[in-house]
């Protein structure tokens, strides 16, 4: 029972491991295997059947025409003795007459069957005898059996089995086998009635002409007996006499009329039986299993060879057909886990047969639907991250304005009008620039503009304590850039390079093409700092610090650049200590067309 | 990956149950050819000039040709008992191609001598006498049936001497039969007497112990009216038939019919290259009132007719 529970459970293990084809395949073969094996086993069994059948029949049909034979030959010797008996033996008182001329006829005319014909009175002495006439000296006609059979049972004609004739003296000794028939006559003599036999002795050879050529298919052969077994005739008869060959003879004489099987010496094979009328003479025929045509290596090898080449071809069919029914599933299920493993433009194959087309295409449907929410989702969070950055960047520090208010309102106290103005002058060209009618690309020319009154104001808060160069370089004038992009940067630059050193500062912006792209330098010649730390100050985990500045911090700037033109873009930042710093800003070279599409948020 | 070794066990099986439909395909041919032996060639040789004593024999070596498939040719001397001849025709008929042999030596000492060097690509089964190299011999038990016959003639024994007649010359299988009979009778306190002839003069009691000379006895003793009680061997209708008129007392018979059936199946046997051994016929010591008994009839008349299949 564990036996049995543990190849289950392998099985099932197994069968959990399997694809989907081979599931498909085996199953459908060693479903279609075993029915042909059915099949086959029930056909070659029915076939045995009708075979052992028909041999049945062949050898009742064989049987039937040698018994038709045969009882035609005994009839015929019947009517012999019958002649002698009615028209001769009755018609003739022996005292008067002979009845050995008739024999004589009778014996010429029949002389190929008969050995002999002879009478014999009670005691057993010769009356009448052809062609011998003539017992041997000491001939013990009345121990013979057919003297016996025939003196004791006196309505009836008797057969012997076949046996040597011994009787009569014949100079050349030919020692003849022969099939005795004898009767109980009456015989007349001196008008008295008295015990009598009449022998009539048949050629043994001619029992065997009828039952010799009689055939039952390849190795099957017929045989006489009596009713008691003894072999009257066999093809074989010498070699059983000689005790070289054993036949099942008397088992056979009491079998019935009919077929049946018989196990001889350790060999199968069918018997049928055909009882004589008159005498009980029972013909056998045998057929041995072996010449059976079912039974023929043949056959089974025949039978073999069709139902191999039956699941060959099942097989074959049932691994085309799974794999016509797999393979799409299979490709779907490739696809479906390249779409897991995040690869992005997979095909959905809406292919197989119309279930499996179903499926795929609902899947594609599926995929495609999710690929547009996706989509719609980043894009909706990078325009609302956008925005926010968009705002934070609006915003004016309140500490700048207050400052520069307060700047303005000091110089106008001190008389300095002319700087007043040209402050307030900045600082309203400052606005402007920044609203720029909510447009969030403007012209590279007015984000400069923007950085040069920015840089106006602070210088003249920090009473010029340094100096700033704003270039563009040939070719970008036509190009359009993120706004308020430099601002910060320059912010930065004063707070963190400028404000606290000693010396002049240096700033300077030059705006130049890299190729397809805009590159904007904002360099510094102030403090400068580590490069690691550098390099860190875009990075999105780092915390939030507040500057001196507008308020708007790098970090933002380079998420906005990111963010509106991709990853290929946004800041780098170069720096060492006690040297200054360098933050470059790379976006696309922005053409209008190209700067009013990107407005509307197409893309690039 | 999985589908692929999918692939590899489906051709794999495909390829299996292609090739056991062709093996089974090409099978029954092989069978065929197994079940058609050629014809097995067969040289008979008697030691006799004269071969209708063996007439049973024959036809009991003919029906063992006809089951086993093999084919027979019977050779005859020119002169009965001679070796010399008895060589050079078998010698011949090797060359020739015989499958096997089937003799009733002469001389089996110098026949051996003679085939020695070819019994081993042509086997030899004799008849009668044993030869050395033989693959076999079909014959009774020799020693036994000449004491048997010895002692048949014992029981009927009222004195005199028993002349023994030695026809063999070199046939040992003869040999032994007269020298088991004579030792029995010695053993008896019969006196015995080995003559090379058929004695002229009257006697009382006389043995042979072949065929042959049972029946040249038998005749002689019917035609000159000799008293002699006669005990021989033979079951030829010729022998039985003198059997039956009382001028043999007593003789050994066997069936000629199964020594011939026999000596044939062995030599088919040997030529196939099979290891075999054969038993002694039996045989039965019968007197003039035993010859009808129903099993006699059929050790003594074979039915000579077309029975064979």
């Amino acid at each position: 029972m564990n036996v049995f529970r543990c190849l289950a459970a392998q099985w099932a293990e197994r069968y959990r491991k399997m694809s989907i084809q081979m599931v498909l395949s085996l199953s459908f073969t060693a479903v279609a295997a075993a029915g042909m094996l059915l099949m086959s086993v029930s056909l070659i069994w029915r076939f045995s059947s009708a075979s052992e059948q028909l041999v049945a029949e062949n050898s009742q049909r064989v049987l039937a025409q040698a018994n038709l034979n045969l009882d035609s030959y005994l009839r015929r010797m019947m009517r012999i003795s019958d002649t002698v008996y009615y028209r001769s033996i009755k018609n003739t008182d022996l005292a008067e007459g002979d009845i050995t001329g008739d024999l004589a006829l009778l014996y010429e005319e029949n002389r190929d069957d008969l050995v002999s014909l002879a009478v014999f009175d009670g005691q057993g002495g010769l009356v009448s005898a052809v062609p011998l006439t003539a017992l041997k000296q000491d001939a013990k006609t009345v121990d013979s059996d057919w003297f016996q059979a025939a003196s004791q049972s006196m309505e009836n004609l008797h057969f012997s089995t076949p046996h040597v004739q011994n009787i009569f003296d014949d100079p050349d000794y030919p020692y003849r086998w022969v099939v005795s028939l004898s009767r109980h006559v009456q015989l007349t003599r001196d008008g008295a009635t008295e015990r009598g036999v009449l022998l009539v002795d048949m050629s043994f050879s001619g029992v065997e002409q009828v039952c010799r050529d009689v055939t039952l298919g390849s190795g099957g052969y017929l045989y006489l007996i009596d009713g008691d077994g003894e072999l009257i005739y066999h093809p074989r008869q010498q070699l059983i006499y000689a005790g070289l060959l054993e036949e099942n003879n008397r088992a056979a004489a009491s079998y019935r009329d009919g077929s049946r099987q018989e196990r001889f010496q350790g060999q199968s094979r069918q018997v049928t039986v055909k009882t004589m009328g008159y005498t009980g003479w029972k013909l056998v025929g045998v057929a041995p299993a072996a010449s059976w045509p079912a039974s023929s290596s043949q056959l089974p090898l025949f039978g073999l060879t069709l139902l191999l080449f039956s699941i060959f071809l099942m097989a074959f069919l049932n691994f085309l057909i799974s794999a016509r029914i797999s393979d799409p599933i299979l490709r779907l299920e490739r696809s479906i886990r390249e779409l897991d493993n995040g690869l992005t433009g997979v095909e959905i194959e809406e292919g197989g047969c119309y279930e499996v087309q179903r499926l795929s295409h609902a899947v594609a449907s599926m995929v495609s639907t999710m690929r547009h929410l996706m989509d719609d989702i980043v894009r909706q969070e990078s325009r609302k991250r956008r925005s926010e950055l968009e705002v934070l960047q609006s915003q004016i520090n309140p500490h700048f304005l207050y400052n520069t208010l307060d700047s303005v309102i000091w110089m106008t106290e001190s008389g300095q009008q002319k700087e007043a103005i040209q402050m307030v002058t900045s600082l309203a060209r400052l606005f402007r620039i920044s609203l720029s009618r909510g447009k969030s690309i403007i012209p590279l020319a007015d984000e400069l503009e923007h950085a040069r009154h920015y840089m106006t104001i602070q210088q003249m808060r920090f009473k010029n304590k340094f100096t700033t160069v704003i270039e563009a370089k040939p070719g970008t004038g036509e190009l359009y850039t993120l706004k308020l992009i430099i601002q910060p940067l320059l912010e930065n630059a004063i707070y963190h390079g400028c404000a606290s050193s000693e010396d002049d500062g240096m700033i300077r912006v030059t705006a130049y093409r890299d190729g397809e792209d805009l590159l904007i330098d904002v360099e510094d010649n102030g403090l400068g700092m580590r490069p690691e730390l550098a390099s860190s100050l875009l990075d999105e985990d780092r915390p939030e610090t507040r500057t001196g500045g507008s308020g708007i911090g790098v970090r933002n700037v380079h998420q906005r650049v990111s963010l509106t033109f991709g990853e290929g873009y946004g800041l780098t930042i170069f720096s060492e200590p006690d040297e200054g710093t360098l933050v470059r800003v790379r976006l696309p070279a922005l053409s209008r067309e190209e700067a009013e599409r990107c407005q509307q948020g197409e893309e690039l | 990956m999985k589908t692929g070794k999918s692939n590899v066990v489906q051709a794999v099986i495909l390829a299996a149950l292609g090739l056991a439909a062709v093996l089974s395909l090409a099978l029954p041919q092989l069978f065929r050819v197994e079940r058609e032996p050629p014809l097995l060639s067969l040289s008979v040789m008697l030691r006799d000039t004269d071969s209708s004593a063996w007439t049973a024999a024959r036809q009991g070596m003919e029906q063992a040709a006809d089951e086993l498939g093999a084919e027979l040719r019977f050779l005859t001397l020119t002169v009965a008992g001679d070796s010399g001849e008895q060589e050079t025709l078998l010698l011949r008929e090797i060359e020739d191609g015989a499958a096997a042999l089937v003799v009733v030596p002469a001389d089996p000492a110098a026949l051996s001598s003679a085939l020695d060097q070819w019994l081993v690509v042509c086997p030899a089964v004799t008849l009668e006498s044993p030869m050395k190299g033989a693959a076999g011999t079909v014959s009774p038990d020799n020693a036994l049936l000449g004491r048997q016959l010895a002692e048949a003639l014992a029981e009927d024994w009222d004195g005199g001497t028993v002349l023994l007649l030695d026809t063999a010359g070199s046939c040992a299988g003869i040999m032994d039969r007269l020298a088991a009979a004579e030792m029995a009778l010695t053993e008896a306190g019969i006196p015995a007497q080995r003559i090379n002839a058929l004695p002229e003069e009257n006697c009382r009691w006389l043995m042979a112990f072949e065929p042959a000379a049972t029946q040249q006895a038998a005749e002689r003793k019917e035609a000159e009216g000799k008293s002699y009680s006669l005990y021989g061997v033979g079951a030829a209708t010729a022998i039985t038939a003198q059997l039956e008129r009382g001028n043999i007392a007593a003789m050994a018979a066997w069936s000629d019919y199964a020594a011939g059936y026999l000596a044939v199946r062995r030599a088919v046997s040997a030529a196939q290259g099979e290891e075999g051994k054969v038993v002694p016929l039996p045989f039965s010591v019968l007197r003039e009132e035993d010859i009808y008994a129903p099993e006699n009839q059929k050790l003594l008349f074979p039915i000579m007719s077309s029975s064979s299949r």
